[in-house]
C-alpha cells in the first residue's frame, strides 16, 4: 500500500515526460540560441582555457606519459595479456567498480532527503551544520579511519553496547567486511552529496513549486516534477565526484576493509612506489582513466541537457511548525550524528581526555614545530587556494563551450595520485624538492572542486538577464562581473570550500618529496603515529583536533565572510516568502 | 557611478592580500640553493635540530633535507632519477634493500676514516666486490614481534615459544604484520622466516598463519595503531621493533619503570636491519656529502639517533641511553645475505601475496 503512490507517481511522471517531449526540444533549441550570448566565443574560451589546459598538461598528462614511456621501455612481453588474465587484478577493478557505485547510491538515498530539510527548514545552528559537514575532508586517513574503530571497531562503542547489553558472544566484527568500508566511503563523502544538494535545493523556482502546489500537486509530486528536475544536475555532478572519490580511494579502504578490499589504486601505489614495476602500474592507470574517464565524459555530455535556468525566486527557509517537520529535522541530524560526526567526536573526546589526564600533552601544543607546520598550514593552504580558484573558475567559463573541456576537469580525480608524483619526479628532477611544485601538486588535486561546482553554476545562470545587460550596452567582462559571478557565487564559495579542505587534508602529501621544515600539521600527524608510545598517539589526536578546528575555521572565512558580490546576490535574488 | 566603483574596489582589495601573501611565501622558500647539502632520508629520519644546526656551523654546510617516503620508495625515487639526482647524499638504505641500490648504480663508494673503523653491525662480506665501503652503517635495530605484556597476563596465555605456536588455535586471531609489499618492518619480517625457517617452511607457515587469522595492514602505523590491543585493537602480538618497549617507556603518560609491551626472540621472527649513509652517484658536493657522512658517525649523532629514531648506535663505544635498556637485543637473528635479498626478495613478496591474500 505504502508504495502505491510512489509508483503511481513514477508512471504518471514519465507519461508526462512523454508528452513534454516537444517543449524540450524547443526550450533545447531556444537554449541553443541564447548560448552564443551568454558563452564566450570561440577565441575567449582559446584565451581562458589555455590557462588550466596547460596546468593540467605540464603536472598530470606529461608525467603520467612520461612514466608510462619510462615503465613501456622495459615491459615484459605479453604483459597486458597476463594483467588481463590474471582474476585477482580483476577483482580489484571489479571490488573498485562495485564499492564506488553502491556508496554512491547510498550517498543520494541518505543525501538527498537530508539535503531537503537542510535547504528548507531553519533552525538553530543550521548554518554551522554546513560547515562540519566537511570535516570529514579535512582529517588525515589514518586518524578518520581510528575514529571509525573506535566506534564501530572490535572493541569500540557499539561492542561495548552489546556486550553490556546482550554479554560477550554477540560481540560483532566488522573489520574485513565491505561494511566498514561503506561506511568509511559514506562518511567521507555524504557532505559532498548533501552540499551540492542543499545548494541546489535553495535554486529551486519558489513560484514553481507554489504553482504546482496550488494547482494541487502533493508535496511530494511538486517535488518530483519542479524541484528533483532543478537539483538533477547538482547531484549528479556531485555523484560523478563520490564515483571517481570512490573509485581511485586509497587509505580508508584498506584500513577498514583490509587488504581483501583493497582497490587498484593501491595495486597502482605498490607496483610504482615499492616495485618498480612501470609498466604494469602504466597499463592500470590508463586502465583507470579509460574506464573512469568514460563515466566522466559520459557525465559531461549529459551535464548540459539537464540544466535548467534558476529563476531569481528562492525557497524561503521556514521554521519546523509541525511535529512531523521536527521529526523530519532531527532525522537528518541523526543521519550527519551518525554517518559524519560520530567518528570525529570519538578524535575530540579521545583529544579532550588525553589533555585531561595527561598534563603533558598541553606541551604538545606550544612546541615549537606545532607553530611552524600550523604557518606552514596556512600558508601552502592559501597560495594553492588562490592557484586552484583561479584555476577552477578559467577552467569552468571554458568549459562551457566544450565538453572535452568539461570532462578534463575530473582528470586530477581519475589518474592515480602515485603516478602523477613518480612522473613529476621523472620529468622535472630539479624541481623535485621544490616549493612550488609541491604547491602546484596541491592545486592540482583540489581545483577540479572549484570547477565542477562552478560549471553546474554557470548552466543554470538565466541567459535572459545576461542578454538585458548586454543589449543595456555592458561589456561582456561587465555581464561576468555584475551579473554571472553574483550568480555563482555561492558555487564558488562551496568549491573554494571542499578545495580548502583537501588542502588541509592533504589527500597525496606522503607521495611528494618534501622537506621537514616544510612540515604541516598532517605531516606532523603522521610523524607522532609513526613512534611507539602513548604520549605519542595522544599528541596525534590532540594535532588533529588543531587541524579540525583550522579547517572550521577556513570555511567560515569562506563561506560566510560578507562580500560586495554577495551583498549585490541577495538584492538579485531577494528570497521571497514562498507562501503566505 | 559610486556604488558601482565602490565594490569593485573592495572587491580587489579582497583579492589583493591573499596574492600578496602567496607571493612573499613563495619568495622567502623557493628552491634549495644551488650550493645546499641535499641529504636524501627516509620518513622515519628524526635528529635534534640543534645537533644539525651546529653541524651547518661547524663545517659551513647547509644541508637541505629531503623526505622521500618509506625507505623502499625512498630508494624507488633515486633509482628512477638517476640520470640527474636528487640528493647528494641518502640516509636510510638498509641491509634488505642496499644491493638492490648497489645493482642500480646509484651509490658511489666512500672509503673515509668513518668506513675504516670497525662498526658494531656490517652488513656482511657477502655482497663481496659490490659494496666495496660505498655504505656506511649508521644505526641497527630489529625488526620482531612485540606483545601486549597487560593483555598476555589477564588472559593467562602463555608467550608463544616458536613461530609454529602462532599456528595453534590459542593463537588465533592474534598476530598483526605489515603488508611486505607495502612496508619495510613487514618485508623484513618476510625475509626473517624464509631465512628462518627456510623458503617451503616458510611460506607453509605463512599459509597456516592466513588459516588462523593473521591480520595484514599497509604500514606499521595502521597495525600498531589500530590493531595492537594496547592501542584498542583486538591483536595482542604485532610486528615491530626491538626498541619499540624502550619507546613505549620514554613517550608514557606517566613515568614507569617496566614497558607495558615486550619483544619476541623467536627462530625466523627476528630481522636485523641496519642503516645507512650513502655518497649519492653523479653528486658535485662529494667533499660536503664525506662532512655528513662522518658526522652521521659521530659520537653526537651516535648518542642522539637512539631516543630520536630509536635504532642502536653503529659506532663503537658510544654510551647507550639510559632508556634504551628497555630495548633487549634479541639474541639471535635470521637475516638472508644481501645479495640473496636482491636475487630473491621481489618473488618471495610476489608469493607472500599469493599465499597470504590472494
Amino acid at each position: 500500500m505504502k508504495f502505491e503512490p510512489f509508483a503511481l507517481s513514477l508512471s504518471k511522471g514519465w507519461q508526462r515526460l512523454r508528452q513534454a517531449q516537444p517543449e524540450r526540444r524547443q526550450a533545447k533549441s531556444e537554449r541553443r540560441q541564447a548560448k552564443s550570448e551568454r558563452n564566450l566565443g570561440l577565441h575567449q574560451t582559446i584565451a581562458i582555457g589555455i590557462g588550466p589546459a596547460l596546468f593540467l598538461g605540464v603536472m598530470l598528462l606529461a608525467p603520467l606519459v612520461r612514466l608510462c614511456a619510462e615503465g613501456w621501455a622495459n615491459a615484459p612481453t605479453g604483459l597486458i595479456d597476463t594483467m588481463w588474465h590474471d582474476d585477482y587484478l580483476r577483482w580489484r577493478v571489479l571490488w573498485s567498480l562495485m564499492q564506488a557505485a553502491i556508496t554512491c547510491g547510498m550517498a543520494l538515498l541518505l543525501g538527498l532527503p537530508v539535503a531537503w530539510v537542510l535547504a528548507r527548514f531553519e533552525f538553530t545552528g543550521r548554518a554551522l551544520v554546513l560547515r562540519l559537514l566537511m570535516l570529514p575532508f579535512v582529517v588525515p586517513t589514518l586518524v578518520a579511519g581510528m575514529g571509525v574503530l573506535a566506534l564501530w571497531g572490535p572493541r569500540g562503542v557499539l561492542n561495548e553496547a552489546i556486550l553490556f547489553v546482550l554479554g560477550a558472544g554477540y560481540a560483532v566484527d566488522l573489520r574485513d567486511t565491505p561494511w566498514l568500508l561503506l561506511y568509511g566511503n559514506l562518511f567521507f563523502n555524504l557532505c559532498v552529496v548533501v552540499r551540492a544538494g542543499v545548494d541546489a535545493l535553495s535554486q529551486v523556482s519558489a513560484s514553481r513549486v507554489a504553482a504546482a502546489r496550488t494547482l494541487g500537486a502533493s508535496p511530494w509530486r511538486a517535488f518530483w516534477r519542479v524541484e528533483w528536475p532543478a537539483v538533477l544536475p547538482w547531484l549528479a555532478s556531485a555523484l560523478c565526484l563520490v564515483f571517481l572519490y570512490c573509485f581511485a580511494g586509497f587509505g580508508l579502504a584498506l584500513l577498514l576493509g583490509g587488504q581483501r578490499f583493497a582497490t587498484v589504486e593501491v595495486e597502482i601505489y605498490t607496483l610504482v612506489a615499492h616495485e618498480l614495476k612501470l609498466a604494469e602500474a602504466g597499463v592500470l592507470a590508463l586502465a583507470m582513466v579509460v574506464l573512469t574517464g568514460g563515466v566522466a565524459l559520459a557525465y559531461g555530455v549529459i551535464e548540459k541537457r539537464l540544466t535548467t535556468p534558476v529563476r531569481g525566486d528562492v525557497i524561503a527557509l521556514r521554521q519546523a511548525r509541525t511535529s512531523a517537520q521536527r521529526a523530519g529535522i532531527a532525522g537528518a541530524l541523526g543521519v550527519l550524528f551518525f554517518v559524519c560526526a560520530a567518528p570525529l567526536l570519538a578524535i575530540v573526546w579521545r583529544a579532550v581526555t588525553a589533555l585531561v589526564t595527561n598534563p603533558a600533552v598541553w606541551d604538545v601544543l606550544r612546541d615549537e614545530d606545532v607553530y611552524q607546520a600550523l604557518w606552514n598550514t596556512l600558508r601552502f593552504s592559501v597560495i594553492a587556494l588562490v592557484l586552484a580558484t583561479l584555476l577552477g573558475l578559467t577552467h569552468a567559463l571554458a568549459a562551457q563551450r566544450s565538453v572535452g573541456l568539461r570532462t578534463a576537469a575530473f582528470l586530477p580525480f581519475v589518474v592515480s595520485p602515485v603516478t602523477v608524483a613518480f612522473g613529476l619526479l621523472l620529468l622535472y628532477p630539479s624541481w623535485a624538492a621544490s616549493l612550488p611544485l609541491l604547491v602546484a601538486a596541491y592545486a592540482l588535486l583540489a581545483y577540479p572542486f572549484v570547477a565542477k561546482s562552478l560549471a553546474a553554476a554557470l548552466d543554470s545562470v538565466p541567459e535572459h538577464l545576461c542578454q538585458a545587460a548586454l543589449t543595456l550596452g555592458a561589456t561582456p567582462w561587465r555581464v561576468f562581473w555584475r551579473i554571472t559571478l553574483p550568480l555563482v557565487a555561492p558555487a564558488l564559495r562551496r568549491g573554494m570550500a571542499f578545495a580548502a579542505a583537501t588542502l588541509l587534508g592533504e589527500f597525496a602529501v606522503t607521495l611528494f618529496l618534501s622537506r621537514p621544515e616544510w612540515a604541516t600539521l598532517t605531516t606532523l600527524i603522521y610523524q607522532r603515529l609513526g613512534r611507539p608510545g602513548a604520549a605519542n598517539l595522544d599528541a596525534a589526536m590532540v594535532l588533529a583536533c588543531l587541524l579540525m578546528a583550522l579547517a572550521l575555521a577556513a570555511f567560515m572565512l569562506i563561506e560566510t565572510a560578507p562580500t560586495a558580490r554577495s551583498g549585490r546576490k541577495k538584492k538579485l535574488t531577494k528570497r521571497t516568502p514562498s507562501r503566505a | 557611478m559610486t556604488r558601482q566603483t565602490i565594490p569593485r574596489r573592495e572587491a580587489a582589495t579582497r583579492l589583493v592580500a591573499p596574492l600578496l601573501v602567496a607571493l612573499l611565501s613563495v619568495g622567502t622558500a623557493l628552491v634549495a640553493h644551488a650550493d645546499d647539502l641535499r641529504v636524501l632520508v627516509h620518513n622515519s629520519f628524526s635528529l635534534p635540530k640543534p645537533l644539525l644546526a651546529q653541524f651547518e656551523a661547524d663545517s659551513g654546510i647547509k644541508l637541505a633535507i629531503i623526505k622521500g617516503g618509506d625507505a623502499g620508495e625512498m630508494l624507488n625515487k633515486l633509482i628512477l632519477t638517476k640520470a640527474q639526482p636528487i640528493a647528494d647524499v641518502v640516509f636510510g638504505v638498509d641491509n634488505a634493500l642496499v644491493v638492490k641500490a648497489m645493482a642500480a648504480n646509484v651509490l658511489d663508494p666512500y672509503t673515509g676514516p668513518a668506513s675504516q673503523r670497525a662498526a658494531v653491525v656490517s652488513v656482511g662480506s657477502a655482497i663481496g666486490g659490490l659494496l666495496s665501503g660505498g655504505f656506511l652503517p649508521v644505526d641497527y635495530g630489529y625488526v620482531t614481534l612485540n606483545y601486549d605484556r597487560a593483555w598476555f597476563a589477564k588472559q593467562g596465555l602463555a608467550l608463544p615459544k616458536t613461530l609454529a605456536d602462532l599456528t595453534l588455535p590459542a593463537y588465533q586471531n592474534l598476530v598483526a604484520v605489515q603488508n611486505p609489499a607495502t612496508s619495510s618492518a613487514g618485508y623484513a619480517f618476510m625475509l626473517a622466516t624464509v631465512a628462518g625457517l627456510g623458503e617451503e617452511p616458510a611460506f607453509d607457515w605463512w599459509a597456516r598463519m592466513r588459516a588462523n587469522g593473521l591480520k595484514v595492514t599497509k604500514g606499521w602505523s595502521e597495525s600498531y595503531y589500530t590493531e595492537f590491543t594496547r592501542n584498542g585493537g583486538t591483536r595482542p602480538l604485532v610486528v615491530s621493533y626491538a626498541a619499540s618497549p624502550a619507546a613505549e617507556v620514554f613517550y608514557s603518560k606517566e613515568k614507569i619503570t617496566e614497558p607495558p609491551t615486550g619483544s619476541l626472540s623467536l627462530k625466523g621472527g627476528v630481522f636485523r636491519q641496519v642503516e645507512g649513509v650513502a655518497l649519492v652517484k653523479g653528486s658535485t658536493q662529494t667533499e660536503a656529502a664525506h662532512k655528513f657522512m662522518e658526522f652521521m658517525r659521530s659520537p653526537a649523532v651516535q648518542q642522539a639517533l637512539q631516543t630520536s629514531m630509536w635504532m642502536f648506535p653503529a659506532e663503537t663505544g658510544v654510551t647507550r641511553a639510559d632508556v634504551m635498556r628497555h630495548a633487549v637485543e634479541p639474541v639471535a637473528f635470521d637475516n638472508p645475505t644481501p645479495d640473496v635479498i636482491a636475487a630473491k626478495g621481489s618473488d618471495w613478496v610476489s608469493r607472500w601475496t599469493r599465499v597470504v591474500l590472494k
